[in-house]
């Protein structure tokens, strides 16, 4: 079920009153909120929620096993089974198509294998592996089944985060939400720019420019191909930027806080500030499961750079099962020991600009690995770029234009601004809130291209 | 009596009334969003709440400003339901169609023009090139984009128009009959190469002449009446003088489809047969399985284990792109110089 669908409002209508309704009884409230997310996911495919319900049962049982036992080795070893079944898990899933036609290339052998990747599994395995991480590390004392069920399973963020923390959402879930407390105004202004960002800024720069030009760019103009990698820059970040305002929305009106996940990441003046600001979530995850216990910068220079490094390209094949992901992970590890060896810390205006600048330009050479299909399409559009100005570019309309100056110039409006126009929203009568959200949900669907393009996100 | 909410119930009154008002706002969409659903239930139903849902908003002209704001963005036809099947030239006299045979293991299947002897081909060069256009659902797309990377001077892909889930069996849905006859007008294209068939697969056939019937798919009243359509399309772009290259459905994952897509291929390669001289059939289902005759998502490409089919076991990659940008340029080649 995709958000911006007649289908899900229908689905979040019943829901969210449901929901409020039952929320003083908590334990119909949980198996209420657990079939509406089981629905959810099933609406891709049924076989997805035995997966997710798997791995709910085997990552409890585990968890509860590490509190219980005292022992430090037994400890280790069950946190090592949890691992390595969330490890496995995902890696069969998403992985083994990747890993055999590899090994089939290299070796010359047939274990040619055809696995359906399920939507958002990599987002609901790390929530678990984090789950099973901190109670290990005795920060976290295992919920009851039903609640780490609904944890896990929770809708608004199951197939494409935010990847919340156990910490962050196990105790809201202890006790019923207040309905005094919603931030009703906050909530509708999230909806509302997360659906203005995927079906208008998203989809329209995917439909003009960027699709044409990463699939045949040789028949374009290297004006058109920096467009269309700029393009790629504001889509990229308009889809899952908008997919998670509205999913922070969603879990906002249902009583819920999410974590942010964006801060206007194309204003970083570094690419440490970059991962400050962009998939804020994922970042902390790899940093705090992957990075620190690697040693972090505990150990040494040389340490360090191998574990930013290291981080990196995992983080890179996180995101896709291909090669040119884990280049695309690499550019940016090469690029923050680049940073940290040079001790680039820019204080004045100037500097600040000019690594703004560079920043964005090192970010949108990486995403042509992150977008293109195969290396050789990757270089065709890195060679494309120098050779063929003065070509005529009839994708750089001035929709287009528009388009990347809204995705990029939109994230530097003070936040000011956006408190004041939060402001005057819970300053309008019921009647006012209403018709501001229906006729701005008019606009969006008039305004964006026909039909919903999945979100980039969830095949990740 | 004035109801006092909390914030929760707030949120819960302003989602409900705000999109009633974005449905009264858009009921015309909303309309045809229901009527281009696949036949059933759902269809029924949204077909049945957007009717008075559309009385209520053109009475209170509800509809006023999408119309405008769609007319100001050069996109004022979208709500428009169109369900003709324009084909404007008679039909053809009965004649019986060239039956297809079937082998235990066809080799890949494509119908040239035998006649043509390569001396009257026509020649197409870098300052006239041989301009091509592409279209039909969603695997359109790929073997488009494939015939755009393809390096030929006298080779020009004038557009790729791929529509999701649209075919010749749903006009309602995209009216492709009406696409066909502004297209050669405004692309001037010389061949056309033709992907349908993914999503007409199905019993519900929208458009159906006056005082007809279609039955279920595979029934003979579907397949004369999907065959009109297709050599109907054929024999207007013929009388253009465009050359017609229809692509068959690959080989799919999974059992539904294999029953639904070999009936579409019949029907589209019979009517190549018809037409050897103006059309071909490019068969994509026998390129793309593997040496026993199944699917196959990995095919070796010059020694190289390559993924040929996306995880939803129909639609291609661009490898496989290749190669049928690579086969409907042998097919043309029978025809055109370029």
């Amino acid at each position: 079920m995709l958000f911006p669908t007649v289908t899900f409002a229908v689905f979040f209508l019943i829901v969210l009153p449901v929901s409020w309704a039952l929320m003083r009884h908590q334990s119909v409230w949980r198996a209420w909120i657990l079939l509406a997310s089981y629905v959810f996911y099933a609406w891709w495919d049924w076989r997805f929620v035995l997966l997710l319900a798997a791995s709910t049962v085997v990552n409890h049982v585990l968890a509860v096993a590490i509190h219980r036992t005292a022992a430090i080795g037994a400890r280790k070893v069950l946190l090592g089974l949890a691992i390595a079944f969330d490890l496995g898990f995902l890696g069969y899933f998403k992985y083994a198509n990747f890993f055999l036609s590899t090994t089939d290339n290299v070796a010359g052998t047939s274990f040619i294998a055809h696995v359906v990747l399920p939507v958002g599994i990599s987002f609901y395995s790390f929530m678990a592996i984090s789950y099973v991480v901190d109670t290990y590390r005795g920060e976290l004392v295992p919920a009851s089944f039903a609640r780490f069920a609904v944890f896990q399973a929770f809708f608004p963020h199951l197939v494409a985060g935010p990847i919340v923390r156990a910490s962050e959402l196990l105790p809201q879930l202890a006790r019923p939400r207040d309905p005094r407390q919603v931030d009703v105004s906050r909530a509708f202004l999230l909806i509302v720019s997360g659906l203005f960002l995927k079906v208008v800024i998203a989809n329209h720069l995917a439909t003009s420019i960027v699709d044409e030009v990463f699939a045949a760019p040789d028949r374009h103009s290297s004006l058109e191909v920096l467009f269309g990698i700029y393009g790629y820059a504001v889509q990229i970040f308009a889809d899952f930027c908008g997919y998670t305002n509205i999913a922070i929305g969603i879990a906002l009106l249902l009583g819920f806080e999410f974590p942010q996940n964006f801060a206007s990441p194309y204003t970083a003046v570094s690419l440490q500030d970059f991962w400050r600001r962009w998939h804020m979530t994922l970042s902390r995850w790899l940093r705090d499961y992957l990075y620190i216990p690697l040693g972090g910068n505990r150990k040494g220079s040389l340490k360090t750079y191998r574990n930013l490094m290291l981080t990196m390209l995992l983080g890179g094949l996180w995101h896709g099962a291909a090669w040119t992901f884990v280049v695309w992970g690499g550019i940016h590890g090469l690029g923050l020991c680049v940073e940290r060896a040079t001790g680039w810390r820019p204080t004045s205006s100037a500097a600040q600009w000019l690594g703004r600048i560079v920043t964005f330009h090192v970010v949108c050479f990486a995403w042509i690995f992150f977008r293109a299909d195969s290396f050789a399409r990757a270089w065709e559009v890195i060679r494309r770029l120098f050779t063929a100005w003065g070509a005529p570019s009839p994708l750089v309309t001035t929709s287009v234009l528009l388009a990347i100056l809204v995705g990029i110039g939109g994230q530097y409006v003070r936040p000011g601004a956006i408190a004041a126009v939060n402001a005057g929203f819970r300053r309008l009568s019921l009647a006012g809130q209403a018709a501001t959200f229906g006729v701005s949900l008019m606009l969006i669907n008039t305004l964006g291209p026909v039909g919903v393009a999945p979100f980039i996100y969830f095949r990740f | 009596m004035r109801v006092r909410l909390n914030a929760a119930g707030r949120g819960i009154a302003v989602l409900f009334f705000g999109l009633l008002i974005a449905a009264l706002l858009q009921a015309e969409g909303l309309r045809k969003q229901a009527q281009i659903q696949p036949a059933g239930f759902q269809r029924d139903l949204a077909l049945d709440l957007t009717r008075p849902l559309v009385a209520v908003s053109r009475t209170l002209r509800l509809t006023t400003p999408r119309h405008e704001l769609q007319l100001a963005i050069g996109r004022e036809n979208e709500d428009r339901i169109d369900t003709a099947v324009h084909l404007s030239l008679p039909p053809p006299a009965e004649t019986p169609a060239t039956p297809v045979r079937r082998s235990a293991r066809p080799q890949p299947r494509h119908v040239q023009n035998p006649a043509a002897p390569a001396v009257s081909k026509p020649l197409f060069t870098s300052a006239r090139p041989l301009r091509v256009w592409v279209a039909g659902d969603s695997l359109a797309q790929i073997p488009g984009e494939a015939l755009e990377r393809v390096d030929r001077p006298a080779l020009k892909v004038v557009g790729v128009e791929s529509r999701l889930s649209t075919g010749l069996a749903r006009p309602d849905l995209y009216n492709w009959f009406s696409r066909m006859q502004a297209a050669p007008v405004e692309l001037r294209p010389k061949v056309a190469v033709f992907s349908f068939g993914a999503d007409d697969a199905h019993d519900f056939m929208a458009g159906v002449p006056d005082g007809k019937t279609v039955g279920p798919l595979g029934s003979a009243s579907w397949s004369a009446e999907y065959r009109r359509r297709v050599d109907g399309v054929t024999r207007e772009l013929n009388a253009k003088g465009i050359y017609v290259v229809w692509l068959g459905l690959p080989i799919p994952d999974g059992p539904g489809f294999k029953k639904s897509f070999p009936i579409v291929n019949r029907i589209l390669e019979s009517v190549a047969r018809a037409h050897p001289k103006t059309s071909t059939y490019v068969d994509t289902w026998h390129m793309l399985d593997d040496a026993h005759g199944r699917f196959a998502p990995y095919l070796r490409v010059h020694g190289k284990l390559t993924l040929m089919r996306l995880p939803d076991g129909v639609h291609y990659t661009a490898a496989a792109g290749d190669l049928i940008a690579a086969r409907v340029l042998e097919q043309v080649h029978a025809v055109y110089r370029f």
